[in-house]
């Protein structure tokens, strides 16, 4: 099996719980976001099931190697990509050396490595910058070259935290276009993220953590959960904003001119939402459902005081 | 089940000696205490054989021994220098290793690159293996290379006086082929040990550095005629030095664990 499970994972530094109750399934083949704000605890959850931290409770499985690790390692990390936050390379060397030393740690066939890690280097537009010292190199190009690295290897499993940062939109694409063709092949891919617009283009589910785990959906559903209105009144909508802060669970609400988003937590709510608004005197034109943006469904679910 | 591969040991140390050669600063670093350590010693001597005669050598020589006849005060100078100078020279083998050790395993830190390397199939003992290799091949190589020199610019420069190849003899032999590699070990394992704790290269150096000072104080002893250099002399050193290498083994193995320095540097 060349995808992931993940079954009550946890970690504690100390008294200090980094995360918790981690649980949630990644097929071969597809791209899984893993979202969450900074101090979620995303890279110690991707640090855990690249074999560099132990899990303090929970267990997983990342492409048929069993986590807590039985040994040291070894066959998990030739199995896995991992590309750091930090491209971290090595900057006195040139392209050609950095991924040389990397194809040497992972007892490649040099020859036939490095014939793949040129397909990669001219994929992203690194050809003919081989021999060039990476400490030369812009934020894009190290960034390029760190996910050639990543994938030097052939991993069965690759991690990606943040690939697109730092890269201009041509290379962002190229990098996007990659990572669709990775998981056409047949890998797995796990992206960490704070770009939601990114996730959105990539990933075909997510999972939301913050220390705990939110949800995990598919972009749909977590669009979804809490359905969202789009009503169109006569003249200015904010004039009806007070009117339906003052329903029990008040749904939030946009205001946009004559146009009024109401955040709905369940479908149930919709009639009671139209008759305030008619109550409180609004004309209305149309009302439409309307799927909530993913940020929205994103902020709500890592906001402190929804935590389960 | 635990691996060991000597591929993967050599790939560390390709890469770390590959970037010694590029790091300019840091071979000039390397370098300039070894000249020190043969040019003065060679200047000492010089000046010693071009005044063999003048009083105030016997006076020196009759100081550290006073059964010492002043026709032979020159000769005996020369000798004390050298069988001295030892304890200057074994300060090369710590230092020279700390210098790279320092870099090479606390600069992984700074410049991110040990995320990228633990995630590789490398283990940590391979690492360590391999970064101390790293560091002691140019460290050792650095040492022969220094006594090489020193041996040429002495027999030259006392040739005159003593009509003898007067380096190597039989002290000077022993501590650099044995006692040297034994104090490089010993730099090398200290700045490794530092830098897996503090994850600052400077830092690292600086804090090795001070394992320095106890060749200093013993060189003081000397040169003040309190203690005697000879080859049992050396020999004892040598042994409390294998006795700390040997722990500074047992304290690698337990430091070097991929979590705790993920822990730590991550």
């Amino acid at each position: 099996m060349n995808g992931l499970v993940v079954e009550g994972l946890a970690k504690r530094f100390g008294e200090r719980a980094a995360v918790s109750g981690l649980s949630f399934e990644v097929k071969q083949g597809e791209v899984f976001g893993l979202l969450g704000p900074n101090g979620a605890g995303k890279t110690t959850t991707v640090r855990m099931l690249t074999g560099l931290l132990n899990p303090s409770e929970g267990k997983a499985n990342v492409c048929g190697v069993e986590l807590p690790l039985n040994g040291d390692g070894t066959a998990l990390r030739k199995r896995v990509g991992l590309l750091t936050e930090q491209p971290g390379l090595y900057d006195r060397l040139t392209a050609h050396e950095n991924l040389r030393f990397f194809i040497r740690l992972h007892e490649l066939d040099e020859a036939r490595a490095w014939a793949r890690a040129r397909r990669y280097l001219e994929r992203f537009g690194l050809a003919g910058r081989e021999e060039e010292p990476v400490g030369g190199f812009s934020k894009g190009m190290r960034q390029k070259l760190a996910i050639v690295r990543t994938l030097v290897h052939e991993p069965d499993v690759i991690f990606l935290d943040e690939p697109t940062s730092g890269l201009d939109p041509q290379s962002a694409r190229t990098v996007r276009d990659a990572v669709a063709e990775l998981a056409a092949e047949g890998r797995t891919l796990v992206l960490c993220s704070h770009n939601l617009a990114e996730v959105e283009r990539l990933c075909t589910r997510v999972a939301v953590i913050k220390n705990t785990l939110r949800t995990v959906a598919s972009l749909t559903e977590l669009r979804r959960e809490g359905l969202a209105l789009d009503v169109q009144v006569e003249g200015e909508a904010s004039r009806f904003a007070p009117a339906l802060a003052a329903l029990p669970q008040a749904p939030g609400s946009q205001v946009e001119g004559s146009r009024l988003k109401v955040l709905l937590s369940a479908e149930a709510q919709a009639p009671e939402v139209v008759a305030v608004l008619v109550a409180a005197g609004a004309r209305i034109h149309s009302v439409t459902r309307a799927a909530r943006p993913l940020e929205e469904a994103y902020l709500e679910l890592v906001r402190e005081e929804d935590a389960p | 089940m635990s691996t060991f591969s000597v591929r993967r040991v050599l790939a560390v140390v390709w890469k770390d000696l590959l970037d010694l050669k590029k790091n300019r600063g840091m071979l000039w670093s390397m370098l300039a205490l070894p000249m020190v350590v043969v040019i003065m010693p060679i200047g000492v001597v010089t000046a010693y054989v071009q005044r063999p005669d003048d009083v105030s050598l016997a006076v020196m020589a009759q100081y550290y021994e006073p059964t010492v006849k002043a026709a032979q005060a020159a000769r005996y100078l020369v000798d004390k220098v050298l069988a001295d100078w030892f304890v200057i020279y074994l300060v090369m083998p710590v230092f020279v290793p700390i210098l790279i050790s320092s870099h090479a395993v606390a600069g992984e830190k700074e410049k991110r690159t040990l995320e990228p390397l633990l995630a590789s199939p490398i283990t940590p003992l391979e690492l360590v293996v391999g970064k101390s290799l790293a560091s002691l091949i140019p460290a050792v190589s650095v040492c022969l290379l220094a006594f090489a020199v020193l041996c040429v610019g002495v027999d030259v420069a006392a040739w005159p006086l003593a009509q003898e190849l007067v380096l190597p003899n039989g002290m000077w032999a022993f501590g650099v082929l044995v006692i040297a590699p034994l104090f490089a070990f010993f730099g090398n394992g200290i700045a490794v040990l530092i830098s897996a704790r503090v994850g600052d290269s400077r830092l690292a150096q600086q804090l090795s550095g001070l394992f320095v000072l106890p060749l200093v104080g013993l060189a003081a002893g000397q040169f003040g005629g309190w203690l005697k250099a000879g080859t049992t002399y050396y020999a004892l050193i040598g042994a409390l030095v294998l006795v700390l290498d040997v722990a500074i083994l047992v304290a690698a193995r337990r430091l070097f664990d991929r979590e705790r320095l993920m822990s730590r540097w991550g």
